[in-house]
């Protein structure tokens, strides 16, 4: 009951800075909102379970294209268009984690940046389907039960969707799978010996952080109201992994400040200093990685004032 | 007592028009703010910077010669990394910032997500410099313009060249990059539309060390010219290398790509001959007051993406001018009502406008080829797409 009224009113205060904001600032607050969903469960993949994926902004771009795919081209209802997109998404990462779990690590990387290259062919390549190189657009969010969602409204969206995502990943962190996901993490070999099936382990969490990304992705499509290739390029699958790394890999809070940090920083930065904020970027990088492999969190838990 | 009135009513008239005074000066001293969207760190950097200090450059000549509407015009200039979404947010905060137009200068892709902002804000909302096809179809907005040259524009210029020559068998060379392999397709196209056969078709892959292997195959094709549709600075000096090192004579016509300067350094006795469509005709009056305007501000040579700019800006200052206000709506009317705009860009006598409701500006017939001599781009060759 606590935690219920908690997160109620979690998303209570984060939907009504979207009514507060202006549309400058509304338009950074949604988008960072998206990003922060996308570094929570990109966490949960590469922190909490350890894969080095780097398709992960792959399913972000299949979840909004399918959402705008099956509504304006196959006239599926909303509801009807979310469920099959998210389905497509789980057969397309079942599809490539069960090959993938024989591969590990560096093999793993490799694997997943040839899908987020073919993905990026493929979207040029789509035809109609896809509308090439120039994408998709013009074309809106249907209403849902009779409502517009558009303005504030498809903030609360987001915010619920943000929120979704933190508590369900929490909670799986929590509960056997997320410690299951941990052993194979630090001991793939330990944790078959303690009855772990490694395989089927990694390849839930591969699934399961896709579906998510790809209803991120969904979410994503209506923001702008287009999608086309370059934003799901593989720079951003960078910035995600900078994002995690940045904020404390593994840990949920971190993920939140790794995305905040990055993503905000060429705003606050580039009024400053221009386009020097890509260098600063590095710099931060450099520093955080050399300093505190554990994040800007782990700099919280190595406080000197810490109480021992 | 009603003389006493009168002075004190004088008196008041005269203050508040002391006060007015200031007031109706600093009026028309507000700057008139045009809202560009650049690619400063991104993927278009190397193309949005340059054109992007020839929109600054006429801006800074407009305001010396008095701005426009009696008021000086300020660029806001924003970054959007190349990021399409970051695209769209920087349209935004010029919207938020009273910009009375958006200039976008960054990607096609960053221009069409930006769209949606203008055509949702109705903020007018302009290209000078994106050669994406489908920028004014894709999205039915009437506030937005594009006046720079479109791709198939540049095709249908250098097939026009081909057909001059009375080519009939060529072959067609790219790389690997999406715009290199979009671009080969649209050779491809062009080539079998005119039904010019094309005997060998070679792709150099990115980050290869040599493209000999692809160029002794066009060897063998034995085929009267080589299309390059190659844009990716590297692998294209690599084909260039190649056609060197084998000694290859069949005329090179290459890509818009090949108008960028840099190849007069990275590719420095590989030039010679090598035909390349461009929308900038250095002979044209024009462009020649431009090129010395520029030279004599900066100390550096302008080419062809800085024109861009700089004609982009002139266009939005005419229709300015033209609307009489800053008002979107008449600033909209004025825009499409462009006509005979005379900029430096294009073949001679060639002009802007956005005639019968298009909204793409440049000449069908506008575009050259030009060829490179002792390495440096030279003379135009040919002119149009006819």
């Amino acid at each position: 009951m606590k935690s219920l009224l908690q997160a109620a009113l979690v998303i209570a205060i984060l939907s009504a800075i979207g009514f507060l904001l202006g549309p400058y600032h509304t338009d950074i607050y949604r988008k960072l909102l998206l990003w922060i969903a996308l570094a929570l469960s990109y966490n949960f993949l590469f922190g909490v379970a350890g894969q080095v994926a780097f398709s992960h902004f792959t399913f972000y771009g299949v979840g909004a294209y399918a959402i705008v795919i099956l509504v304006t081209q196959a006239g599926l209802p909303l509801p009807l268009a979310a469920t099959a997109g998210i389905v497509l998404c789980v057969l397309l990462a079942l599809a490539v984690a069960i090959p993938a779990t024989r591969l590990d690590g560096f093999y793993l990387a490799l694997a997943t940046l040839a899908l987020a290259q073919l993905f990026i062919v493929f979207l040029n390549e789509g035809g109609e389907l896809t509308g090439g190189s120039g994408g998709l657009t013009s074309y809106r969010l249907p209403d849902v039960g009779g409502i517009t969602l558009s303005g504030p409204r498809y903030t609360v969206v987001i915010v619920l969707l943000v929120t979704f995502t933190w508590i369900l990943l929490a909670r799986i962190d929590q509960s056997w799978f997320g410690r299951a996901c941990r052993a194979v993490r630090d001991n793939p070999q330990a944790a078959a010996a303690m009855g772990i099936d490694v395989a089927r382990t990694r390849v839930i969490a591969y699934a399961l952080t896709s579906a998510l990304a790809g209803l991120a992705g969904m979410v994503y499509a209506f923001v702008d109201n287009t999608v086309s290739p370059p934003i799901f390029g593989l720079e951003n699958a960078f910035l995600l992994l900078f994002m995690v790394i940045i904020g404390g890999s593994g840990s949920q809070i971190g993920s939140v400040i790794g995305a905040t940090v990055l993503y905000l920083l060429p705003f606050v930065l580039s009024p400053l200093i221009g386009h020097h904020h890509a260098l600063v970027f590095g710099v931060v990088m450099l520093l955080v990685i050399l300093a505190q492999p554990r994040g800007l969190t782990g700099l919280w838990a190595a406080r000197p004032w810490r109480s021992r | 007592m009603l003389n006493r009135a009168l002075t004190a009513a004088t008196l008041v008239a005269s203050l508040a028009l002391a006060c007015a005074a200031p007031l109706a000066t600093a009026q028309s001293q507000t700057p008139i703010r045009i809202g560009i969207i650049t690619d400063r760190v991104g993927p278009a950097k190397p193309y949005a910077e340059p054109v992007t200090l020839g929109a600054v450059f006429a801006a800074r000549e407009i305001n010396a010669k008095g701005g426009v509407l009696g008021r000086p015009i300020e660029l806001q200039i924003e970054d959007d990394q190349g990021r399409p979404d970051i695209s769209a947010t920087m349209a935004r905060k010029l919207v938020d910032a009273g910009a009375v137009m958006i200039v976008s200068l960054s990607l096609s892709t960053a221009t069409q997500q930006a769209q949606t902002v203008s055509l949702e804000t109705k903020t007018p909302h302009f290209t000078p410099s994106n050669s994406g096809d489908t920028l004014t179809t894709q999205i039915a907005n009437p506030w937005f313009w594009q006046s720079g040259p479109l791709g198939s524009a540049q095709v249908a210029t250098l097939l026009s060249y081909a057909r001059a020559r009375n080519l009939k068998r060529v072959a067609l060379i790219t790389e690997t990059s999406a715009l290199g392999q979009m671009t080969a397709r649209s050779f491809r196209e062009a080539l079998q539309r005119n039904q010019i056969e094309i005997v060998a078709e070679e792709v150099v892959p990115g980050g290869a060390t040599t493209a000999e292997p692809q160029m002794q195959k066009i060897r063998a094709a034995n085929p009267e010219a080589l299309f390059m549709a190659g844009v990716v600075t590297p692998e294209n000096v690599l084909m260039l290398r190649a056609y060197r090192q084998l000694g290859l004579k069949m005329p090179i016509l290459a890509s818009y790509n090949m108008s960028v300067p840099v190849y007069s350094s990275v590719a420095k006795g590989l030039l010679d001959g090598i035909a390349f469509v461009d929308a900038f005709d250095p002979a044209r009056p024009e462009a020649k007051r431009f090129s010395e305007a520029f030279r004599k501000d900066s100390g550096t040579e302008p080419y062809n993406l800085h024109g861009y700019g700089y004609d982009g800006i002139y266009l939005v200052a005419d229709a300015i001018r033209r609307a009489g206000s800053t008002d979107k709506d008449k600033i909209r009317e004025a825009m499409q009502a462009t006509r005979g705009f005379v900029g430096v860009m294009g073949a001679q006598g060639s002009t802007y406008g956005f005639a019968d409701g298009r909204r793409t500006g440049f000449d069908t017939n506008g575009m050259v080829v030009r060829v490179y001599e002792q390495d440096q781009q030279g003379r135009v060759v040919h002119t149009g797409s006819r």
